[in-house]
């Protein structure tokens, strides 16, 4: 395999090879990798990496690509070997960009600030006014201790003859160093000895000074320090979740966050919370729908007054997206000197900007050798590349740059250096971009000792996540020792909580949380009601098929109806057994289910624990049906699909700590356990003739209950017993007894009360409790219903009936009394 | 001549609004001949919170928040604004409009800077061929620029019909030079992407236009409007005010809020609310002289 490194390192001459200079032989700081690596059997490496694709899909470490079909769902790609950097090499590029990242906060400075580089002309003025990035609610706004950028990422490459070149900067809310980190823990997993062995500086510390350096933004001790993301539905919605988890600060959407008295509040479960610091990764002109763009919806309206007024800090500063333009590439070297008193240490890549006559003559002539790309990228344009044009495109293309020459820039293309990437056993050489990380500590600027590799996804030298490129973790090789207590996480088998008391919940996430709990339920109910049905319906006699088909008709709720048409047959029951499975056109199907769990859970998944979200990972794909799949065979499908269901609701017991998180969680699984429950002993409060006695066991079987009604009655299938386990058993966790009680717990914890529903579902129980079975008479077989005692009997389906009404209600108080007012858009008006 | 001025807006919702977060640009600017001597915002409900604050172009901005639910919301704003009586309408901008393009760029001092801004694209505005072509039929090779600018105004409106019906505030200045209709926001748009797309800076102003009566009958209370014209920049005399939905240029008839790029900069209010749904806008201006 190494041999086979070795030899495609040298497949094109015209590149700089990581790996090796001569195709021979690694060059020096390889050497020690490599033959390390030579000694774990490629087999062996092969079931490592398969472990770690499992662990990537099953941790939800996705990569969002908006034109993919598959979504939000498209797993995370990385490569098993790392880029390796040697500590003098690293230590130029360090140098290099801590300056630039100096640099351009102090360009960000002046011009929203006094703009004294317009006036002397060292920045073009249509640089600014042209520029959309320029946002002007911003300009004179104080910014704390000048810091306008906190954290910032430099794409770099390397040329053929070795030099780095900067690529683009990004300012406003840069991506990517949580994958870096993400990234690590796999590699650092696969390859366990190798990295100890190698001295890799470690990336822990660097995410500590970020934290730090965010609570040294805030104006008080103690800040409170929000997350703000676009969504589950943005390309790097993983990263948000895994950093705000990380670092421990909440993870909040633009509707979880409100100003008042041009403070910034969190609306939690238990109120308005003053938030001091909000890291963003929602960009510049989004953030502000009052002020700056009307039409965005994921900004805070009225979050530049704030700013203004000095109560909140947003890092990086609002506006900071207004140097991510390469237009500015060419300024650089003078701004450097000028600036800093320093030449430029990182060179750009060559770049025009055709803003300037003399360079738009330039680029017209020279085409050929140049990418032409929108200046300023708020403007979508896809790179054209002069080489591939036609002399008639060219001539078009001219043209267009001579209309609106501020619009766009020429760059150089760099042939991207290459490294090494497995798949599979064979190693192939791909192009290489490295995203480097700088960090304003407020006094001092950190970088990474590391870097997010970014890959060709074949052999081009085109490297986009968005067009389906990898990435590898970078080892930087540290001629110091480093020290390996840092860490990264705590050990992944410990529980993890879903929030902690000092941890605000978002009504937003109450409200996921409320209906991950609600669904999960749904769908364990749903799946043993399969369950039972398909293992019975191919064998069942005649009044059989009559109790199945009154068993699947308890299906049919206040809050689900059925399709119209019922199955009369055993035929026709086989066949919506399979739609009410596997039909995701059907809301109320298992299938569908499942995607909501699926889908809640995505958007709470800083949340949970990363088994649980594994196995939210793993259940939809239970129920997906081979195309010639014996009828039975689904209830082994049921089987495991159950079997995640339980393992999820047991962690939701034993491994969340008693949080707020776990009391929403909770509420949505005990009222849709109750809704269920109600609706199935409903069915069979009417007198039952003997033939339907079958129905009494199914339903134990379907609440999972047949082993606490046999430990009491054995054998003997009584209705009213049945009834009892199901309803009365205060010590049967599927009774309903069991739900209402604990509904009155939970209800007491909530942090602002209920006091009316608390009220009702106190009552609710104690009229539960007032039933005596004994005296409900329940004609035996045989015997005609007699009159008297039916009362009782009556006045318990009514109650029934009254409660499966209830039940719904208290779920919409819930949601109007917590989450509503997380729901609700704010409109524009006046625009 | 002092003006006392009131400008109340008023928002029906169908359901009830339950948070309100507004900014209003609706304080007369003192700039030149116009002093504004007195002004007050009334608003109903009761905001929780006010402040205010300049923005980027000079204009006091007024931010507030309204926390309890209503159905109906008043914004009432109250001036008095005095303009000189020595001002006149300007006439004279010799320099051939080409060379005012020109100097654009290259004039660093603070004035020249602060006016190149208004050369560019802004969010409502594009320059394209298509404005360069009609601006050109007044804007000849070598034409002074006070007479090419007149010259424009003119012809837009004759060219362009008075049509509130027409257009929104969501047209597009392309599609109102298509349509050739609009009304005076249309028509500001619409001149200054002409100008921009000679190079020529030119401004978005919102205010106040006073109206006359017909002969013999009284004032009606109410009954004007708030307005939108254009400025373009001369250098050396600095900004030049024309009005192309009434063919003038703008003196003591013309008050003036603020200015901006377009539109958007300096909407009057403007704001973004919880509930509601649908609504109702009613606007009513109303200009008195007090003297002169």
């Amino acid at each position: 395999m190494i041999s086979d490194l070795l030899q495609i390192a040298l497949r094109d001459e015209g590149v700089y090879d990581e790996l090796s200079a001569d195709g021979v032989a690694p060059r020096l700081h390889w050497a020690p990798f490599i033959q390390a690596l030579q000694q774990i059997h490629p087999d062996e490496l092969a079931k490592r990496w398969s472990r770690a694709e499992r662990r990537i899909r099953e941790n939800g470490i996705t990569y969002n690509i908006y034109s993919d079909p598959l979504g939000a769902t498209r797993p995370w790609r990385i490569d098993l070997l790392p880029l390796l950097l040697p500590a003098p090499e690293w230590r130029v590029i360090e140098a290099g960009i801590i300056q630039r990242a100096r640099l351009l906060n102090t360009l960000l400075g002046d011009l929203y600030g006094p703009q004294r580089l317009l006036a002397s002309g060292s920045v073009p003025a249509e640089l600014l006014f042209a520029n959309p990035g320029f946002l002007r609610p911003l300009a004179g706004l104080i910014v704390p201790k000048q810091a306008y950028l906190h954290l910032v990422a430099i794409d770099l490459a390397r040329s053929p003859d070795g030099q780095w070149w900067v690529l683009s900067d990004r300012t406003q809310a840069p991506s990517g160093a949580g994958y870096a980190l993400e990234n690590r823990t796999i590699v650092g997993d696969i390859l366990p000895d190798l990295f100890n062995a190698e001295n890799v500086s470690r990336l822990a510390p660097f995410f500590r000074a970020q934290r730090e350096a965010l609570t040294h933004l805030a104006q008080r001790e103690q800040p409170r320090i929000v997350l703000l993301t676009p969504g589950p539905y943005n390309e790097t919605y993983f990263e948000h979740s895994y950093l705000s988890r990380y670092l421990g600060f909440t993870l909040v959407e633009g509707a979880d966050l409100t100003v008042r008295d041009r403070c910034v509040y969190i609306k939690t479960v238990a109120g308005l919370q003053q938030v001091d610091v909000i890291l963003r990764r929602v960009d510049d002109s989004f953030c502000d729908p009052l002020e700056l763009r009307a039409d965005s919806f994921l900004g805070i309206p009225g979050l530049v007054d704030a700013i203004a007024a000095g109560n909140v800090a947003v890092a990086n500063a609002l506006g900071s997206g207004l140097i991510e333009t390469a237009a500015i590439m060419p300024f650089l070297p003078g701004l450097c000197r000028q600036l800093l008193g320093e030449s430029l240490k990182l060179p750009s890549v060559a770049t025009w900007w055709c803003g300037q006559k003399y360079a738009l003559d330039w680029v017209s002539n020279h085409l050929d050798q140049v990418v032409i790309k929108p200046a300023f990228p708020a403007r979508l344009m896809e790179p054209v590349f002069g080489a591939d044009l036609g002399k008639i495109e060219k001539q078009k293309l001219a043209d267009r740059l001579r209309a609106r020459p501020l619009e766009y820039v020429a760059q150089e293309q760099v042939a991207l250096s290459t490294a090494p990437v497995w798949d599979n056993g064979r190693v192939f050489s791909r192009s290489v971009v490295i995203r480097t990380f700088v960090l304003n500590t407020g006094t001092d600027w950190v970088a990474m000792p590391g870097a997010l590799v970014r890959v060709a996804g074949d052999e081009s030298s085109v490297v986009s996540m968005q067009r389906g490129g990898h990435s590898k973790d970078a080892w930087i090789l540290s001629d110091t020792p480093v020290d390996p207590s840092q860490s990264l996480l705590r050990p992944r088998n410990q529980p993890v909580e879903i929030r902690r008391a000092s941890n605000d919940l978002p009504s937003r996430t109450a409200d996921n949380l409320f209906w991950l709990g609600r669904y999960a339920e749904r769908a364990e109910n749903l799946a043993r009601h399969l369950r039972t049905l398909i293992t019975r319906v191919r064998r069942a006699n005649r009044s059989e098929l009559a109790c199945l088909i009154r068993l699947h008709s308890c299906l049919d709720s206040r809050r689900s109806k059925l399709p119209k048409k019922r199955p009369a047959t055993a035929d026709e029951l086989e066949q919506e057994i399979i739609s009410l499975m596997t039909d995701l056109k059907r809301g109320d199907s298992l299938a569908s289910t499942l995607a909501e769990v699926q889908r809640v859970g995505g958007n709470v998944r800083e949340r949970l624990s990363l088994d649980m979200t594994r196995l939210i990972g793993q259940m939809s794909e239970t129920v997906q049906v081979e195309e010639y799949m014996l009828f039975v065979e689904h209830s082994a499908l049921l089987t495991g699909c159950l079997e995640l269901l339980s393992a999820f609701s047991g962690m939701e017991r034993e491994n969340v700590t008693r949080g707020q998180g776990w009391l929403f969680l909770s509420l949505g699984r005990r009222l849709e356990r109750a809704m269920h429950v109600a609706r199935q002993v409903r069915e069979i409060t009417s007198p039952l003739p003997e033939e339907e006695w079958p129905l009494l066991d199914y339903m134990l079987e379907v609440a999972d209950s047949s082993m606490t009604y046999r430990s009491r009655y054995f054998t003997t299938l009584q209705p009213v017993a049945v009834l009892d386990v199901l309803m009365m058993d205060d010590s049967n966790p599927r009774s309903l007894d069991f739900q209402l009680s604990h509904l009155v717990d939970l209800y007491q914890k909530l942090p602002r009360h209920m006091p009316e529903d608390l009220r009702a579902v106190r009552h609710a129980l104690s009229l539960l409790r007032s039933f005596d079975l004994e005296t409900v008479e329940y004609p035996l077989p045989g015997a005609l219903p007699t009159l008297s005692g039916s009362d009782e009997r009556v006045r318990l389906e009514r109650s029934l009936k009254e409660l499966e009404r209830l039940l719904p209600s208290w779920s919409n108080n819930l949601s109007n009394t917590y989450f509503s007012h997380a729901r609700s858009l704010p409109i524009t008006i006046g625009e | 001549m002092i003006y006392k001025i009131s400008h109340k807006t008023t928002y029906k919702y169908k359901y009830p609004v339950s948070f309100g977060n507004h900014v209003a640009c609706l304080t007369p600017r003192t700039a030149g001949h116009r002093r504004c001597d007195w002004n007050e915002l009334r608003i109903r409900p009761l905001p929780a919170t006010r402040s205010e604050r300049i923005d980027y172009f000079g204009n006091q901005l007024s931010f507030f928040t309204i926390k309890e639910p209503h159905h109906e919301l008043v914004v009432e704003a109250r001036s008095e604004v005095s303009i000189d009586d020595e001002v006149k309408p300007w006439s004279d901008a010799p320099m051939p409009w080409e060379e005012v393009a020109r100097e654009a760029p290259d004039d660093r001092s603070p004035e020249g800077i602060e006016a190149y801004q208004f050369v560019f694209e802004s969010p409502r505005i594009r320059p394209s061929p298509e404005f360069a072509h009609y601006a050109q039929q007044a804007f000849t090779p070598g034409r002074a620029f006070g007479d090419a600018l007149l010259d424009l105004t003119a012809r837009i409106y004759r060219e362009f019909r008075f049509d509130a019906k027409a257009t929104t505030v969501r047209t597009t200045t392309e599609e109102v030079f298509r349509k050739r209709r609009g009304v005076c926001q249309d028509f500001a748009h619409l001149q200054i992407a002409c100008l921009r797309s000679l190079n020529l800076p030119a401004r978005y102003v919102s205010g106040y236009l006073r109206t006359y009566p017909p002969p013999g009958r009284p004032r009606l209370v109410g009954a004007d409007v708030s307005h939108a014209w254009v400025s373009a920049y001369y250098p050396g005399i600095g900004w030049l005010d024309v009005d192309p939905t009434n063919n003038l240029v703008p003196s003591r008839s013309h008050v003036i809020l603020g200015w901006g790029r377009d539109y958007g900069d300096v909407s009057p209010l403007r704001g973004l609310i919880l509930g509601g749904r649908d609504h109702t806008l009613k606007v009513a201006v109303d200009m008195e002289p007090l003297e002169g």
